[in-house]
């Protein structure tokens, strides 16, 4: 009787993939990423500088706002935010905590404003001249959105003819003191 | 007679040997991986002076097409050609004018020719500038360079920061 001829298939045979076409590509998307990757990544803050003083009497008479929000920073004393309501001025004081400028009360009582005039947008931010900038960014840090994401503002968007929600207390920022001599 | 055969080891002469690239292949997939991460989006780049230590911010805004100035403690510039030295987180006097010291010559000198020779394009015509300064010089200087900047026509001044830490 004639046997059968068995074939023999090796189950643990190793086969090599060829990954020479998929290096080739990744060879050029390397400097291609590498020319428009970005290590430091940068952002900006948008500001306002009053430019020439009759212009900006212009403006005011042409929007007369009801209320005005100013911040000042003095290097030596805090924060006073000054709340201008119909002709009256109401100050608020943010004592050194510690010989450093107490942001987190800053912060706090910015939102306690932001509650009471929801329709104010604009912070005229009037720092002193010995502050560091860094410090002049972190204010304006303090004062563009709230901390808590629970803590909502309502916006009327004119849009969709309703209130919208937002998180943003006042996120344009007035240089007021830039004029003064 | 058994004749015992000698070994010769099988070496063929026109063999081609396949380089093992897995490991490469790999290391450029972590690469590609960590360059798409860091891969920027902003319309326009901006090179940072290594004078200068940016401050850092919350905010989220992309930079847009501007006049660039940049101030660290030792001199002013705008894109990278310098205008004024500064000694001591101040301006030196002969830059300034002498009946204003917030007003800083060079720099409105400059701010005015770029008005006037490219006054078709819009960020000059909406009157844009960013600014890099560093985060320890005080405000009494940034704010000579504001002041410059809003009589030269610019009002309209984006600052700078570096991604919130």
């Amino acid at each position: 009787m004639r046997r059968t001829k068995k074939i023999k298939v090796n189950h643990n045979s190793e086969f090599e993939l060829d990954l020479a076409p998929l290096l080739a590509v990744m060879v050029k998307l390397v400097p291609v990423l590498l020319v428009s990757s970005a290590f430091v990544q940068m952002m900006v803050i948008e500001s306002e500088l009053p430019q020439v003083v009759n212009e900006a009497i212009q403006r005011q008479e042409q929007q007369p706002t009801v209320t005005n929000v100013a911040v000042e920073v003095v290097a030596k004393e805090g924060f006073h935010i000054v709340i201008t309501e119909k002709g009256k001025d109401v100050v608020e004081t943010v004592p050194l905590k510690d010989g450093a400028f107490d942001y987190a009360t800053l912060h706090q009582k910015l939102v306690a404003v932001k509650k009471a005039h929801p329709d104010v947008f604009k912070i005229e931010l009037s720092p002193d001249g010995a502050v560091p900038y860094n410090d002049v960014v972190k204010v304006m840090d303090e004062a563009r959105q709230a901390r808590d994401t629970n803590t909502k503002f309502p916006v009327y968007d004119t849009k969709q003819g309703k209130n919208v929600e937002t998180n943003y207390m006042f996120p344009e920022i007035v240089f007021a003191n830039m004029m003064e001599g | 007679m058994s004749r015992r055969r000698r070994y010769e080891p099988n070496i063929k002469k026109n063999s081609t040997f396949t380089l093992n690239i897995t490991s490469m292949t790999d290391m450029f997939t972590i690469m590609l991986v960590f360059l798409l991460q860091t891969y920027s989006t902003a319309e326009i780049q901006i090179t940072p002076d290594s004078e200068i230590r940016l401050p850092a911010s919350s905010s989220m805004l992309n930079p847009t097409e501007s006049i660039k100035i940049s101030l660290s403690k030792s001199s002013l510039k705008i894109d990278q050609t310098k205008l004024a030295d500064v000694k001591d987180a101040d301006f030196l006097p002969q830059d300034l004018e002498s009946k204003d010291a917030n007003f800083i010559k060079p720099l409105f000198q400059e701010l005015d020719k770029i008005a006037k020779a490219e006054s078709d394009k819009p960020h000059v015509k909406e009157g844009r500038i960013l600014l890099q300064a560093d985060k320890d010089l005080p405000y009494a200087t940034l704010r000579k360079v504001m002041y410059t900047a809003s009589m030269a026509g610019y009002p309209q001044l984006k600052l700078i920061t570096l991604v919130g830490e």
